[in-house]
């Protein structure tokens, strides 16, 4: 018989994810938030007039709204002490050879550039406050595809930018979304003109390097009728013993008759807060497919929401979440039908072990404008010991009486008589919990590109060495 | 002279206060089939559960070998992996994990080498063939969804991939129709030759039409009772299980 | 006065959603009917309360180990009168409470029941059902917490809605740290019956203990329109085949009260109504 590996949770293998580099910032802002450094970050970034002025203007709605009463405790977030905007000693480029050695090493060993090379059609990848690469396919370029940092977009794009920036998540939507529109920085925009398939996923990575940092990148997606792509954003940071937070905003907008499918698979560091924003809007016909894997932070709030604004809208969104020690990951998502004959699937599968706390929350809304819609949600949680706790709190309010929403929920542990049965054709324990597990989360594992599939398989097996022995 | 198996002697097992087996003693030899017959309650899933190193049960004293090796301190999975293999009454359902997936991990532990995937879906698919199952199960996850008839078929298939020593047959047979029937019990002859055995619990005599029973045992109240050859069926088949009692009761 | 707050949900959400608090009704009658029922060890019970004027519940029940109680509780207040109902009960080793309540009067309704099955192998058995019409607004939080080991909570409702009618359910199952091998099932089904109601349903379910078995569901919709169409065939009109299907969707909640008078007093005012709204 095999010796037992018997890892814990604190000495985990995150040495991918967990090399820091030297903090070689050429500029950070001063921590805490006030108007000098909202001032400063757009001086920075040679910003038009109306930015600082929506800047400003988030600031003071920051200031004057107050937490969340609901959800995870953010007592250890203290916002005097996070440095909103660090600026890494590299310029935005187009060559990988180009960007500093050390910065990309870092995404060297997060394989991005070599995922570029075989299954990506375009790659933009941010270090800290600041995009340092951005790249697509010349081909995509022709077909009048846009993909780059939104510094550029601001400037090169201004029109575009300015018809849909935080129209979507205004800035009075929620503490953090003020908090974003005052200091964001960084993201990916995205425009895919009508009727153009992009063929390849377009991938934005973002890496948080400096301690007790924020990030606030910003992505502006906009897929015109009868368009499509695929996006995936990829999170990362090494471990520090101070608070990062990151409050980034992701606003999608879904025209006619277009599908748009953004997945994530997000791995921050457990001392990050994740308090990030997601939205989309479908018009008629449209199809947003969300794909949200959540693994890492210490505390995460994130509830995609998808509006389905036009008639025959619809929304899939499949998601997984696994709490181990220390980390309070609350996610979810919502839909609102706002249009006729609209449409959404929900489905989640959440894990909790080692005193992790995880909790499904949801709101599906029917508003009296969308007779005949149609939800199903459907959210299953494991729970891999009594230490830990996982909680489901979905609601539905519905308006009118043409609408067909059905909802299930169940939450328990791996039985005793599937170990059993898999034992018994001479797998052992461990595997066999991990092949439960595995199976668990199949259906979420299914929906991601292969890659990120794998390395959901790999996050899962880490998380659950130690879990027996 | 034949060949030990399993050896099991006087057998005390049981869950949490009760006991179940009450001094049990069995003996299999290589290239044998024997049947199991009782009455409901009597302690046959019991005793199929127990040589498979069930953690629910608990033996609490007397011997199980298995090729003259004490089995003990061994776990359920290193059983398999000596070559035992359980054919459950009620299959486990288990999502997410597919037919092809599960064999092909088990047949890998098993036999300790890497198992080719074409090789194997090749095999795979010749056998699901036999069992008339229909090839895009392989891709199912594992008996979820399946009638009852399928997830019969379905642990036949692993018996046939996997070629235990040792099959256990916990009522195979229950609850099919007349075909599943038939399928079920040639995908058991198709398994059995001289190098392997089968011990059987069946309520059913078509299932042991294609098969040679070597010995049949009748268990009662957690002990063997009573052991003879294959005309043992049809006796018990015709005048029932009180008999054996009533004539216990007058020896004593 | 008119903002106190009733009740809460053991766990906030979006405040947007209004569901975190149940609201004191307005004009709520200051009449307080205060009930206090014990069941002694091993012993049985059945209390039926019915309140038809419009007061405030309080009812506080203690059922010790092994013992049983069926309470139902019938809220048949006139439809312009407000009322409020709070039922806290204790479930002892291995007792057993089976609750059938049914909101069916009042223009709004607040009710709140509290389920602590403190003892081991304790049983609840809860079947709840609602009608709103006219302008009503029926407002339930119901939370059964199990404590115990190997505990059996079941939660079932069902509920019409007609006019403008506008009704939140909360229903929690909430699994304590130590309540091993305990199991829970919730389960509410709507039926929507005019364009203009407003339905609000929130299963919450909270574990702190990985030995159990915990399932809701919800089904908010329409009548079958296939069921419609099989009854409309066998030569029923819209309206009768409507009002068999609510009927028979009520019905195993109605079933479980043994007093027939109570009983066909009930199917009257829900009947009739359903034939008016």
């Amino acid at each position: 018989m095999t010796e037992k590996k018997k890892t814990y949770i604190e000495d985990i293998e995150r040495t991918l994810y967990d090399i820091k580099d030297e903090d070689r910032s050429v500029y950070k802002a001063h921590s805490g938030l006030t108007e000098d450094v909202v001032r400063d970050i757009s001086t920075r970034k040679h910003e038009p007039q109306w930015m600082l002025d929506f800047r400003l203007k988030s600031l003071d709605v920051y200031n004057s709204l107050e937490l969340p009463t609901w959800g995870p405790s953010l007592d250890e977030l203290h916002m005097d002490d996070i440095v909103t905007y660090v600026q890494p000693d590299a310029k935005m480029t187009g060559s990988w050879e180009e960007v500093p050695e050390d910065i990309k090493d870092t995404f060297d060993r997060l394989g991005i550039p070599e995922a570029e090379k075989t299954s990506l059609g375009g790659v933009g990848a941010q270090y800290d406050s600041e995009v340092v690469y951005h790249s697509i396919q010349e081909d995509m370029v022709k077909q009048g595809v846009i993909y780059t940092d939104m510094e550029t977009a601001v400037r090169e794009h201004e029109d575009i930018v300015k018809e849909y920036f935080m129209t979507l998540v205004p800035p009075k939507d929620h503490k953090f979304a003020a908090l974003h529109g005052a200091v964001w920085s960084g993201g990916s925009f995205v425009y895919v003109p009508a009727g153009v398939h992009v063929e390849m996923p377009l991938q934005s990575y973002f890496r948080l390097n400096a301690a007790g940092a924020g990030q606030f990148e910003h992505t502006l997606i906009i897929v015109e009728p009868g368009a499509s792509l695929h996006f995936i954003e990829g999170c990362s940071a090494p471990k520090h013993n101070v608070t990062n937070l990151h409050a980034g905003c992701v606003e999608l907008f879904v025209k006619d008759g277009a599908r748009l499918r953004y997945s994530t698979i997000e791995n921050w560091s457990r001392n990050m807060m994740n308090l990030n924003t997601k939205r989309a809007l479908v018009e008629k016909d449209g199809i947003i497919e969300w794909v949200s894997g959540s693994f890492g932070s210490h505390i995460s709030c994130l509830y995609p929401c998808s509006v389905l604004h036009g008639e025959n809208a619809r929304c899939e969104f499949t998601g997984v979440t696994f709490a181990s020690k220390g980390q309070n990951l609350d996610t979810g998502a919502s839909v609102i039908h706002a249009a006729p004959h609209t449409s959404a699937n929900i489905n989640t599968r959440t894990i909790s072990k080692a005193g992790g706390m995880a909790t499904y929350r949801s709101a599906v809304k029917v508003t009296k404008n969308a007779p005949f819609a149609k939800c199903s949600v459907n959210c299953e949680s494991l729970m891999l010991d009594n230490l830990s706790r996982s909680d489901t709190l979905p609601v539905m309010d519905i308006e009118g009486d043409e609408a067909d929403i059905g909802h299930e929920a169940k939450i328990g542990r791996i039985s005793d008589e599937a170990i059993f049965y898999l034992t018994s054709r001479g797998i052992d324990e461990e595997e066999a919990r991990a092949m439960i597990v595995r199976g668990f989360v199949e259906p979420i594992a299914k929906e991601l590109p292969l890659e990120y599939a794998l390395e959901m398989n790999n996050l899962v097996n880490i998380e659950l060495e130690g879990t027996i022995g | 002279m034949a060949e030990k198996l399993l050896e099991i002697k006087d057998l005390h097992a049981g869950v949490e206060d009760k006991e179940i087996l009450k001094g049990l003693n069995l003996s299999v030899n290589k290239g044998e089939v024997h049947v199991i017959l009782g009455p409901n309650g009597s302690g046959k899933s019991t005793l199929m559960n127990i040589i498979m190193g069930h953690p629910k049960y608990q033996v609490t004293s007397g011997t199980m070998e298995f090729e003259g090796e004490d089995m003990s301190g061994l776990k359920t999975f290193e059983r398999a992996r000596k070559g035992l293999f359980l054919s459950f009454q009620t299959p486990e359902e288990i999502p997410g994990i597919t037919v092809e997936n599960m064999i092909r991990t088990a047949k890998q532990t098993i036999t300790g080498d890497k198992v080719k995937l074409v090789p194997f879906r090749k095999e795979l698919k010749a056998q699901m063939q036999e069992l008339k199952m229909k090839p895009e199960y392989a891709q199912r996850y594992m008996n979820v969804g399946f009638s009852g008839g399928e997830k019969k078929r379905n642990e036949i298939l692993q018996l046939l991939m996997l070629q235990p020593k040792l099959a256990l047959l916990d009522e195979t047979d229950s609850g099919l129709d007349v075909d599943a029937v038939q399928i079920v019990s040639e995908g058991v002859a198709k398994f059995h030759n001289e190098n392997n055995s089968c011990l059987i619990i069946t309520h059913n005599t078509r299932i042991l039409e294609k098969l040679k029973v070597d010995k049949v045992h009748v268990l009662m109240n957690g002990q063997i009772v009573e052991e003879g050859g294959a005309e043992l069926i049809e006796d018990i088949n015709s005048r029932g299980f009180t008999h054996i009692l009533d004539a216990q009761n007058e020896a004593k | 006065m008119d903002d106190k707050i009733f009740s809460e949900i053991p766990m906030r959400t979006w405040r947007w959603l209004g569901v975190n608090e149940a609201r004191v009704p307005e004009n709520l009658s200051d009449n307080v009917k205060k009930q206090q029922i014990l069941v002694e060890a091993g012993q049985k019970d059945e209390v039926v309360l019915v309140n038809r004027e419009g007061s405030q519940l309080e009812v506080q029940v203690h059922i010790a180990d092994g013992g049983e109680l069926h309470l139902v509780n019938a809220q048949l207040v006139p439809a312009d009168t407000a009322v409020t109902s709070r039922v806290k009960v204790y479930v002892g080793k291995g007792a057993k409470f089976s609750y059938t309540t049914v909101e069916a009067g009042a223009r709004h309704t607040a009710a709140e029941l509290t389920v602590d099955m403190a003892g081991d192998d304790s049983v609840s058995d809860i079947w709840g059902l609602y009608f709103g019409d006219g302008e009503s607004k029926i407002d339930l939080n119901y939370v059964i917490r199990q404590k115990g080991r190997r505990t059996d909570a079941n939660m079932q409702v069902r509920g019409a809605l007609l006019g403008k009618s506008e009704k939140i359910f909360r229903g929690t199952l909430d699994f304590l740290e130590g309540s091993k091998g305990s199991v829970g099932r919730e389960n509410e089904e709507v039926v929507l019956l005019s364009p203009q109601v407003r339905n609000r349903s929130v299963p919450v379910m909270l574990s702190h203990e990985d030995d159990v078995d915990g399932h809701h569901a919800v089904s908010v919709g329409k009548i079958d329109e296939g069921k419609l169409f099989y009854l409309m065939s066998r030569g029923l009109d819209m309206a009768d085949a409507q009002r068999l299907i609510v009927e028979a969707s009520f019905n195993p909640v109605i079933d479980r009260i043994n007093d027939e008078a109570l009983k066909e007093e009930i199917d009257k005012v829900l009947m009739g109504r359903l034939v008016n709204g």
